[in-house]
């Protein structure tokens, strides 16, 4: 047998939890495309950095460049 | 259905290594028979071309299947590669008698001495350079092959 004072409960909480739709609202999909984009064009400038001191150490001493190449 | 991932992990990994072996060939071969270097071309060029891609394959299936656990990011997991790569490299030279160690430096072929800073920068310069092909080839290769 329901007791009142849940049915006064389940009353209460229906009035103020609004419930969940069952669609989106819009589509998500764009969104998360847009947002793998911008994570993969991005490059950092730590990496530019280092990009540019391999590439000055590599001007400076080309002694270098052979073991390189050995280990490439 | 088996989708092979380790297998697409070590095709992955082959590309990048594969594509620079054609550059380091051309170079060994411009050297050695446009400028007469007197560089032993059957000897050296076995490590670049039958071990780095192959280690470049099994360092990316290693990679994937360190993935369900903690691990490093794709571009570090490279960075670490030339510390196993270069004790390889150096061991082989020696046996194939390329490389001599002697008190100030390595001395390549009995003609030419590279000093250890020299040394020193150099495997500096391959983490950075493993460092970054690893992130930004290796991982797009990984995308590529649906891996990543």
């Amino acid at each position: 047998m329901n007791d009142p004072n849940d049915d006064k409960i389940r009353k209460l909480l229906k009035q103020s939890i609004h419930p969940a739709s069952q669609e989106f609202e819009r589509d998500l999909w764009p969104q998360m495309l847009r947002r793998l984009e911008e994570r993969s064009t991005g490059v950092p400038w730590f990496d530019w950095a280092l990009l540019a001191l391999a590439a000055v150490c590599l001007f400076l001493v080309p002694d270098t460049i052979p073991l390189l190449l050995y280990h490439l | 259905m088996n989708t092979h991932p380790y297998l697409r992990a070590y095709m992955a990994g082959i590309v990048f290594p594969t594509l620079v072996l054609l550059v380091v060939l051309t170079a060994f071969c411009i050297a050695r028979f446009v400028y007469q270097v007197p560089v032993p071309i059957e000897r050296v060029i076995i490590f670049p071309m039958a071990l780095v891609p192959s280690l470049f394959g099994v360092w990316n299936m290693f990679y994937l299947w360190l993935r369900p656990h903690p691990h490093l990011p794709i571009g570090f997991h490279g960075a670490l590669l030339p510390f196993v790569m270069v004790p390889v490299g150096i061991a082989l030279a020696g046996r194939l008698g390329l490389v001599t160690v002697g008190s100030s430096g390595l001395m390549c072929l009995d003609q030419h001495i590279v000093p250890y800073q020299y040394v020193a920068l150099a495997f500096t310069i391959g983490v950075i350079i493993y460092y970054l092909a690893w992130k930004y080839l290796v991982g797009f290769f990984n995308q590529v092959l649906g891996i990543a």
